[in-house]
């Protein structure tokens, strides 16, 4: 039923028209660009980005040098519009030279065949960056990305309230459930954490350190094992926390979330890195109540989960690659960037001397307990194998849409995962992909 | 009714020649009158109409791991066959039965009755009523949601202790939907019957009183008969409005993993386009869509007619 390639005029009128589109998109949105002059001669690099705080970087590279002028246009976040724009620009023929993507969301963007290989350009600096990271831009062994940030999870927990009522901080999921159990019986009210069931990456994340990656790039094949025994075992005690009304299902972020955090109905949070910045905004009155600790294991051996990560990669159009990557080795491994980020976040960069940095910018102040980038650096050291998928993005709303009815009892988590893995299966075989079931040979 | 028409005057000789440029005048200018809505309706209607059937008839093909980059496929219908087969899509379209059925009702009968409400006698401050009914319409359609979703959220709003029962689970969210676009749509389509009802000829509501019919009577014999039309012409925006309800869930989904990525066919075919990538599903599924819409519409439209007939 298929007439393979495109008649040629077809292609080119379409191609024309999309070039047209976008170019009259941009010409809209011209006004949202950083336009302060480029120095004559310099060579002009194009952005898009959704980072926080990216327009101070860019503003700091822009001074610190004059053979490269970086242009940014702020795009919306990632599933919120930012990818389906990038996406589109790179198959209109018109896509900036410099790409923002989330580990996650890397393969994802690969499909298009939009990106420039990189691992030349970035092989003398492999030594430099969390492994967890570089392997976050190398799925398939080839260089994709250049990384900028981690987002290990951690544990978040009222101290206060744990030491007050004697409770320990649990170190192992068997420990977890027994704590989540006396915080219920302090306070009926209160649970030890929330577990949203509509955050796909939120539930990769806890998945990830059970050691079950999802995918792994085999060759030219993909395996997929999604309700691999680590996953399941990971969804088989969710649903015992869940069954046994020992753990919250309200929606990370939401105004309602940010209360229990703050009047003691949520005595946790299972959250990445990002979150020390994100309590510290949120709910500012609650200083030296929280503390941090890494992530609970599996019978002790150590394994911890990542949410999240940006990376930067290079249009495989763009003209001005190599300016390109100056840009993107300043913004990933000069000592000022994360001096800049550290006046208004909490940046975990994945460049590790940039990271050491970030811990003597951090004014600390808020939290009890551990200092703050030693939990952040054991959780990263901690990070299992792992590789996002092509179609990673996509399957977060599949995990969001069939654990809906898991807290009326319609289906278990053990029972949705097998559901999404066959879900997935068909469609990465429906886009043509090649596809092997289950674990990783 | 012909008698109503002034005789025409009988036209003299040496005029002839200048009717004939006049007119000739007239359709330049009415094509340079009519040329920006043309321009815009071209642009802004008919090319993407175009380009979605256009798009909707390919597909990407990929190879082993994908990153090679993708092969654009022409398969026919392919994608119109994925569409109508799946699941999602068929769930998505029963969510917005249930939807429409509640919702539609709801809001013509209450726009109606506070509409006649408005036009009867035995209402005081009318403006400052109206303006309080058609105030959600002017409030931006996410604002509302969000409002709405703060005031469902079970430890922070005041639904849940009112009602007993959390707005947003599972049975509960989709009247809780429709009740946002109701309490959004209320007040516009009370606008609508409203004007309709000033424009009824004050006479036969006088007649009728003179028959004896008192203001029920007259409201239900008398004024919704004459502005049938406009209530038919109402329910068919409701109708299409329903069919591509979007807004409302998707601020919900927010709060509440009960409402899926493809609650409604209209985000399904956001999912398809803005997360999953896959341009020619999410056009072929919104040519299902308008489809489906004109066919309601149309059916709407034959019951009106048949009804005034």
């Amino acid at each position: 039923m298929e007439l393979s390639p495109t008649p040629r005029n077809g292609g080119l009128s379409r191609r024309g028209f999309l070039r047209a589109s976008a170019a009259l998109g941009a010409a809209g949105l011209a006004g949202g660009c950083t336009a302060t002059a480029a120095p004559p001669g310099a060579t002009k690099v194009t952005i898009w980005s959704w980072l926080t705080g990216m327009d101070k970087y860019v503003a700091a590279f822009n001074t610190a040098q004059r053979d490269v002028f970086v242009e940014l246009r702020v795009i919306a976040a990632g599933l919120s519009g930012g990818y389906a724009q990038q996406t589109n620009a790179i198959r209109a023929h018109n896509a900036p030279d410099v790409l923002h993507v989330e580990y996650q969301g890397l393969p994802q963007i690969l499909l298009t065949g939009g990106l420039r290989d990189l691992t030349a350009d970035m092989a003398d600096l492999e030594s430099q960056y969390s492994p967890a990271a570089w392997r976050g831009v190398r799925p398939d062994g080839r260089t994709w990305g250049v990384p900028m940030d981690l987002a290990p999870m951690v544990f978040y927990y009222r101290k206060d309230l744990f030491d007050q009522h004697g409770i320990p901080l649990p170190r192992t999921w068997d420990e977890f459930r027994t704590a989540a159990a006396a915080v219920k019986q302090v306070d009926p009210q209160a649970r030890i954490c929330s577990f949203p069931l509509n955050d796909g990456s939120f539930f990769a994340g806890v998945s990830w350190q059970a050691g079950d990656p999802w995918w792994t790039a085999q060759g030219d094949t993909w395996a997929v094992d999604i309700a691999g025994e680590g996953t399941l075992r990971t969804g088989a005690f969710w649903q015992s926390m869940i069954t046994g009304d020992l753990v919250s299902g309200v929606v990370h972020g939401t105004q309602d979330w940010i209360a229990g955090m703050h009047d003691g109905r949520l005595w946790g949070l299972l959250g990445a890195s990002w979150s020390v910045g994100t309590l510290g905004r949120s709910i500012p009155k609650d200083t030296g109540r929280w503390a941090m600790a890494t992530m609970p294991t599996w019978n002790g051996k150590p394994a911890n989960g990542v949410q999240g990560g940006t990376a930067f990669g290079i249009s495989a159009e763009s003209r001005v690659p190599q300016a390109a990557m100056t840009f993107l080795r300043w913004l990933s491994t000069n000592p000022d960037v994360p001096k800049i980020g550290s006046t208004f976040t909490t940046p975990f960069p994945a460049h590790l001397p940039n990271r050491a940095v970030a811990r003597q910018a951090y004014k600390g102040g808020y939290f009890l307990g551990d200092p703050v980038y030693d939990v952040l650096d054991e959780a990263a050291k901690r990070v299992p194998d792992w590789t996002w998928g092509p179609n990673a993005l996509r399957l977060f709303s599949t995990i969001s849409d069939t654990f809906g009815p898991v807290r009326s009892g319609g289906i278990t988590l053990p029972d949705a995962l097998r559901k999404i893995q066959q879900h997935a299966v068909a469609d990465m075989r429906a886009k043509g992909l090649s596809v092997r079931e289950g674990k990783a040979a | 009714m012909s008698v109503l028409a002034p005789e025409r005057a009988p036209v003299l000789d040496e005029t002839t020649a200048e009717p004939a440029v006049r007119s000739r005048r007239k359709d330049v200018g009415g094509l340079v009158l009519a040329a920006p809505f043309a321009v815009l309706l071209i642009g802004t209607v008919l090319v993407p109409v175009l380009y979605a059937l256009y798009l909707s008839l390919f597909t990407e093909r990929l190879r082993g791991l994908g990153f090679s980059g993708p092969e654009h496929v022409f398969v026919w219908l392919g994608n119109y066959l994925a569409v109508i087969e799946d699941k999602a899509f068929h769930t998505g379209l029963g969510n917005v039965a249930l939807f429409a059925l509640v919702h539609i009702p709801s809001t013509m009968i209450g726009a109606l009755v506070l509409a006649l409400l408005l036009d009867s006698a035995v209402v005081r401050l009318r403006r400052m009523w109206s303006l309080a009914v058609f105030v959600p319409y002017a409030v931006p359609m996410v604002i509302g949601g969000l409002i709405w979703a703060y005031l469902y959220s079970p430890a922070i709003g005041p639904i849940k202790n009112l009602l007993g029962f959390d707005p947003l689970s599972p049975n509960a969210v989709l009247p809780s939907i429709a009740n946002i676009a109701t309490w959004q749509w209320v007040g516009y389509n009370m606008i609508i019957f409203y004007t309709a009802l000033q424009a009824v000829p004050k006479e036969i509501v006088e007649a009728a009183r003179a028959d004896g019919a008192g203001g029920f009577r007259t409201a239900w014999s008398i004024k919704v008969p004459v502005i049938r039309p406009t209530i038919f012409v109402a329910v068919v925006f409701t109708v299409i409005g329903s069919l591509q309800v979007f807004t409302e869930p998707m601020v919900l989904k927010g709060f509440t993993g009960t409402v899926t990525s493809t609650w409604s066919p209209s985000m399904y075919v956001y999912e398809a386009a803005f997360v999953a990538g896959d341009n020619g599903r999410a056009a072929a599924a919104s040519v299902l869509l308008a489809v489906i819409c004109a066919v309601l519409s149309a059916v709407v439209m034959r019951f009106s007619t048949r009804r005034s007939r």
